[in-house]
Order: structure tokens, then C-alpha cells, then sequence
């Protein structure tokens, strides 16, 4: 037990993080609250996929040494895993765009109710359709 | 509602860490993330694509699709943002001008 | 050319949405041919696709003509061609159902939501298409954010509504992810036919047991199974017409063909029944959805908010169909997809129909409109027996092979839900049959003069030309599912049904 997270204590941060971020989303009652919340949990996934890989000892980052000039054999060992940081690159433009959006129905929802707490914009609904219907 | 949200929450974290038992350990240069696909973009990646940055070679040539797919999103989440947020200039002035 | 329909019918909408933007600023009219256009060129190459792979069998498609899973493949059989032809056929409707559509609801921004609606299309149509996993990440993120866009212009109460449905998707999207991470760190490959062929001798293995588990959460969430479908009805609800009646037919059942990879060609259907019993799980998921969908219908007082809770009881079919994990249960399934997306489509449709010429779609205002609207409502009387499952509309078969499923594995409980589920549909379709046939519209009914004989006043023919060619498809695909079990079902049944 105590050996488990000893040696993979990387995978133990980013659940706590992912389950922070999930507790923001569900539980907090201000909408932009909420929105950070799927933040931290679009990251905590990224840190995830970045760790993946990792390789441990003398290596570089994935950039070839000597550029164009290289003329000797390029050993795999040598250098990080590609594939991680490739996707993740696409995810966080994603959680971006993502983010753009909700905050341009954040500020649609400003307009109509002028609050952004959830209990108070339920309370305002109620009251709207019991008047209007 | 809080207790409860906070109770469902420690036991997906629990779950999720009952998944990782079984995975490599952190760094681990045999894993099978680090030997099955990677070691021919790194090795082949100079004599195919003459870039040194394996990362730029694998986003635009290896899986340049999914980069075209991410250039697609952010290009839909400008729109979507144009349609959403578009008319409240306007909407302002005329209730300035009534 | 032929050859290269697989990638130019993705990129095709794509060019498109990105040229609708100038065309739409030079002059308003332009983006409604041109929409048309497109989606008419999309559905054709779709069906050569399909018939090309009825003929030749599966097509494989190399992006950049490098191997997978060094680069991305796309790989076509029989499940993919026809939900591409789908998926194309709702997209045709609905863009001839936009043009008068938008201009009621949404005038003055059809440029952007013409724009929305094609980036609609190809994020659909890439999920669909591709057999790359990371791949389907991003098209289901482009699919997600042009339906939040759209379903967010519809005024009033749609923002609130989305953004619970952005909260809940974005769960659902990551959740998807973090399993592909899970599948990615345990056996290095992204390809959806390598991870088949690597992934049996890792079935012992708690990764892998937690990565399905995710996959599947993540879709259940973008499918609106059971317990995770709190966002659909307010927010198909709140959408333009236009809107949900081709979202409402085509999201759900998207995810649910996503459903049916993952589980029976990622993951073998031995892993069921060996490791962990998911399948159990979900039947029970999907019998809880019919029947609860189908009572909350009941309670409701609106058309409109009716039809989006009986979309999760339809839900709950197909999820059980594929539960069942046997061959009558699986077609009933495939079958149930098919149906949904045209009756959806006709229903939604018809509604919107209404809503343009009464103003909204409550049962109380719905008086005489066998009168007012006989077309439109002939076509929603086709796709009600569709729903309920009367011959010879594809629902009747498609509920036929699901009662086979379930007697075939035993389980008369679901049996039981089904029947039941049936009556319950009878029961609130009827209803709103009743009240437009045989009732007066209510007095608080707003019309501009008094209350005087009926005449016929009909939708505006771009509104009834999709609705009545859906109804038309729903006769056909059920007149004609025998060729469809034999050509595009059986070949596709996964081995050891």
C-alpha cells in the first residue's frame, strides 16, 4: 500500500484535483463558480495524459538534437514520448473553446435574470411561470 | 445536499484511484505507451518529415486531421459566440435612443 | 473519385460553414440555397458510400496515407454507412425546414446559424466515420459546440437551460477522454481495430475495467440514460425549431452507435460475461428510462415538453436493445435507431409547424387543427403509430425484434416494462389527438379576430415538404426493414450473438 503510493503518488494528485474541480460543478450554487470548476477538471485530465509520458532518467524533450545537421542514429530512448503532448495540445484548445461559450451564455443569462446564483434564478422561473400561466 | 455531493465525490476518487492500481509506475521507459507507437514517430520522424520537433511532426503530418478537428473548434466556438452575443450592441443603443 | 467520398464528405461541410459567412454578409437570401445545396451534395455522397459498401464490403480509409495507428483511419462498414446516410437525410430535412423556421425565430442571424448548423452536420457525421478514438473526441466536441450555440440563440430561457446542458456535456466529453487515457497508457495505441486485437489479454486488468466504465459514463451522459438525463428536456425544449427537430433525432442516437463500439468492437462481448456484468447494469438503466420517460410525458401540459421526455423513453429502447446482447436485440436496436430519427424528425417538425401558425404548442390551444393543418397532422398521426408501434411503420418491427431480444434472453420483466411503456405512449399521443380533433381551442387563445368558422390555413410549404417526407420515410424504411435486416443489419452482428 504504502509502496502503491510511493511510486505512482503522480496519479494521486490529479484525482484530487479532478475531484475538486467535480465537487465545484455540482455543488457550488454561483455559475461562475461552476465554470471554473470544469476548468480544473479539463486540467486535472491534461495533467493525466502529460504524465503518461514521462520517461525516467537521461532524456531529452522531443526536439531532435542538431536540428537539420543531425547525421547520427536518432535511438527512441533518448528522447520523451511525442503522442501525450500531441493530444493535449488539441484538449486544451478545446476546454478553451469550451470556455468561450459558456461564458457567452454566462453573460446572456446576466441580461435576462441580473444574478448569476442558481437558487435565485430558479426562484425568479418559479415565480415568472406562476404569474404568467 | 452538500454532504451528499461531497460522500459521491470521495467515491469517484476512490474508484478512479482503484483504477490506477494496475498501472505502470510513474516513468517507467517500457511501458507500454513508451514502446509500442512512439518509438517510430521519434525515429522516423527527421526522414519523413525533415522537422526536428517531433511534436510538430506528429500534429501536422502523422495526425494532421486532428489538428484540421481542433482548428474546427475553435472556429465553431467563434461563431457560436458571434450568434449568442451578437445584437447586444445594438439592442443597447436603441434602449439608449427610446 | 468515388474512392475519396470517405474524406470529402466531411470536409465538404466543412469549407461550407466556413464560406456561408461571407456568402451570408453579402446578401441574407444566399444562405438558404446555399444550405440546401450543400446538404443535398452530402446526402448523395453518402449513399454512394453505402452502396459501395454493400457491394465491396468495408472500406478502409488511410488519412494522409499513413498506416494506422501511426496516423488516423477511417473504416466504414455497414453500421457506419447507414448512420451516415442518417445523419445526411436529417440534415436535408432540416435544412429545407430552416429557411422559414429561422426567419420566424431567429431573424436577422440566420448567416451564423446556417453556419452552426453545416459545423452540426460534419461534427456528426466525423463521429460516425472515423476509427480513431481521439478522433471522435474532437468531432464530438465540434457536434457539442455548435448545439450548444444554436440551442442558446433561442431566447427567453435557452441560456439557463444550456448552460446546465454545457456543464453535464463537458462531464460527459471528459469522462470520455480521461478513458481513452486509461485504454492509451495500458496499450499505447489510439486505433479502434488495434485496441480489439491488443485488448483481450488485458481483461484482468482494473485499468482497463475502470477506462470501459468511463467510456460508457461519458456516453450515458451525452445520451440522456437514466440517471444523467436531467439537461435534455429543458434544453430541447428551449431550442428554435429548426433546431431541435434535427438535434432531438440525431445527438442521442449518435452517442448510442458510439455506445455500440465501444461495446461490442472495442470491447468483446465476452468481456460481460467474464469480468464485470455492465450489460446487466444497463438494462436496468434503460427500463427505468422507458418507464420513467414515458410518466413524466404523461404529467406534462405542453406538446412540446411531451415530445422531449418521451425522446429519453426512446432512449431507453435502444439502450436496451443493445443490452440484451443477442442478435434479435441488437438489430431490434439498429432498427429502433432508424425509426427514431425519422419519427423524431417528423414529430419535431410537425410541432414546429404548429408553433409557427398558433404561436405556441400547448394541448389546451391545440383545438381543431385536424382543420387548420390536416397535412401536418396527418404526418404526425404516421409518426405517432411509428412511436407506438403500429404495422407497417419501421416501429412496429423495430419494437418486434426488441420483444424477441428480451424473450430470447429470458428476462419477462422487460418484457413486462416494454408492453407497458407502449400503453403509457398510447395513453399521452392520444391525448393530443383527441384535443385536435374533436375540441375547441381554449378562449385565452390568441387570435386577432373573433372566434370564427375554421379555415384551412396550412403551414408554408418549407416547413411541410420535411415533415411529410419524413412521414413518407417512416412508411418506407418499414415497408422495406426486411431489406435493411438483410443488406446493412446482418452483416454487422457481432460474432458470438
Amino acid at each position: 500500500m504504502l509502496e502503491f503510493i510511493i511510486s505512482k503518488y503522480n496519479f494521486w494528485f490529479y484525482v484530487i484535483l479532478m475531484m475538486i474541480g467535480l465537487y465545484a460543478m455540482l455543488a457550488k450554487r454561483n455559475l461562475v463558480k461552476k465554470l471554473i470548476g470544469m476548468n480544473i477538471f479539463q486540467t486535472a485530465i491534461i495533467l493525466f495524459y502529460v504524465s503518461i509520458g514521462v520517461k525516467a532518467g537521461k532524456v531529452h524533450v522531443p526536439i531532435i538534437i542538431g536540428g537539420h545537421g543531425t547525421h547520427h542514429a536518432i535511438k527512441a530512448a533518448d528522447y520523451l514520448n511525442p503522442l501525450p503532448h500531441v493530444l493535449m495540445l488539441t484538449a486544451i484548445v478545446v476546454s478553451i473553446a469550451t470556455t468561450g461559450v459558456a461564458l457567452a451564455v454566462l453573460i446572456l443569462i446576466y441580461r435576462r435574470y441580473k444574478t448569476l446564483n442558481e437558487d435565485e434564478i430558479l426562484a425568479i422561473r418559479q415565480a415568472g411561470r406562476e404569474t404568467g400561466a | 445536499m452538500k454532504t451528499v455531493i461531497l460522500i459521491f465525490v470521495i467515491l469517484a476518487g476512490g474508484l478512479l484511484l482503484y483504477g490506477t492500481m494496475d498501472m505502470p509506475a510513474w516513468g517507467d521507459p517500457n511501458s507500454p505507451a513508451n514502446t509500442y507507437v512512439s518509438p517510430r514517430y521519434i525515429e522516423e520522424a527527421m526522414e519523413a518529415t525533415e522537422t526536428p520537433n517531433i511534436v510538430t511532426a506528429v500534429l501536422a503530418d502523422y495526425r494532421g486531421y486532428d489538428t484540421m478537428g481542433e482548428t474546427t473548434v475553435i472556429f465553431t466556438a467563434a461563431i457560436a459566440c458571434a450568434l449568442l452575443l451578437r445584437g447586444i450592441g445594438s439592442a443597447r443603443k436603441e434602449e439608449d435612443e427610446s | 473519385m468515388a474512392q475519396q467520398f470517405p474524406a470529402l464528405i466531411i470536409t465538404i461541410p466543412l469549407l461550407a460553414a466556413l464560406f456561408t459567412v461571407p456568402l451570408g454578409t453579402l446578401n441574407r437570401r444566399f444562405c438558404y440555397p446555399w444550405l440546401m445545396f450543400i446538404m443535398a451534395a452530402v446526402l448523395s455522397m453518402a449513399i454512394v458510400i453505402c452502396g459501395r459498401v454493400i457491394t465491396f464490403g468495408p472500406i478502409s480509409y488511410h488519412m494522409g496515407g499513413w498506416q494506422p495507428p501511426w496516423g488516423i483511419e477511417y473504416r466504414i462498414d455497414q453500421l457506419n454507412a447507414l448512420m451516415l446516410v442518417l445523419i445526411s437525410g436529417a440534415g436535408l430535412l432540416g435544412a429545407i425546414y430552416s429557411g422559414p423556421s429561422f426567419k420566424k425565430e431567429i431573424d436577422g442571424r440566420q448567416t451564423l446559424a446556417s453556419s452552426l448548423y453545416l459545423l452540426m452536420i460534419t461534427g456528426l457525421m466525423g463521429i460516425v466515420i472515423t476509427g480513431d478514438l481521439f478522433n471522435i473526441f474532437v468531432f464530438l466536441e465540434i457536434a457539442s459546440l455548435s448545439g450548444y450555440g444554436l440551442i442558446a440563440s433561442g431566447g427567453n430561457d435557452a441560456p439557463f437551460a444550456t448552460f446546465r446542458y454545457i456543464i453535464m456535456g463537458t462531464i460527459g466529453a471528459s469522462c470520455y477522454l480521461l478513458g481513452v487515457g486509461y485504454l492509451y497508457i495500458s496499450t499505447g495505441s489510439l486505433n479502434l481495430m488495434d485496441l480489439h486485437r491488443l485488448l483481450p489479454e488485458l481483461y484482468h486488468s482494473r485499468v482497463i475495467l475502470t477506462a470501459g466504465a468511463l467510456m460508457l459514463v461519458g456516453i450515458a451522459l451525452k445520451m440522456a440514460l437514466f440517471p444523467l438525463h436531467a439537461w435534455l428536456p429543458e434544453a430541447y425544449y428551449e431550442a428554435p425549431s429548426a433546431v431541435s427537430g434535427v438535434a432531438a433525432p440525431l445527438y442521442t442516437k449518435v452517442a448510442g452507435y458510439l455506445m455500440i463500439r465501444i461495446l461490442y468492437n472495442l470491447f468483446d462481448p465476452g468481456f460481460f460475461t467474464e469480468v464485470f456484468p455492465i450489460t446487466t447494469i444497463l438494462s436496468w438503466a434503460a427500463v427505468f428510462a422507458l418507464l420513467i420517460g414515458s410518466i413524466y410525458a404523461i404529467a406534462q401540459t405542453d406538446l412540446k415538453k411531451m415530445l422531449c421526455y418521451s425522446v429519453i423513453a426512446q432512449v431507453g429502447y435502444i439502450v436496451l436493445g443493445i443490452a440484451l446482447a443477442n442478435r434479435a436485440g441488437f438489430s431490434g436496436a439498429i432498427l429502433t435507431i432508424i425509426n427514431e430519427v425519422f419519427t423524431k424528425a417528423c414529430i419535431f417538425m410537425a410541432t414546429g409547424a404548429i408553433i409557427y401558425r398558433i404561436g405556441d404548442s400547448r394541448i389546451e390551444h391545440l383545438g381543431h387543427l385536424f382543420r387548420r393543418m390536416p397535412i401536418t397532422m396527418l404526418a404526425f398521426i404516421v409518426g405517432v403509430f411509428s412511436m407506438i408501434g403500429i404495422p407497417p411503420t419501421c416501429g412496429f418491427f423495430s419494437k418486434l425484434y426488441l420483444i424477441f431480444g428480451c424473450v430470447e434472453a429470458g428476462q419477462w420483466v422487460f418484457i413486462a416494462a416494454l408492453l407497458l411503456s407502449t400503453i403509457l405512449n398510447v395513453v399521452y399521443f392520444f391525448r393530443v389527438i383527441k384535443v385536435a380533433c374533436f375540441e375547441d381551442p381554449q378562449p385565452d387563445y390568441e387570435r386577432k379576430e373573433p372566434y370564427p368558422e375554421i379555415t384551412m390555413e396550412e403551414a408554408p410549404i418549407g416547413l411541410l415538404l420535411p415533415v411529410v417526407s419524413a412521414a413518407a420515410m417512416i412508411l418506407i424504411t418499414g415497408l422495406g426493414s426486411h431489406w435493411i435486416m438483410v443488406n446493412l443489419i446482418t452483416p454487422i452482428i457481432p460474432a458470438g450473438f
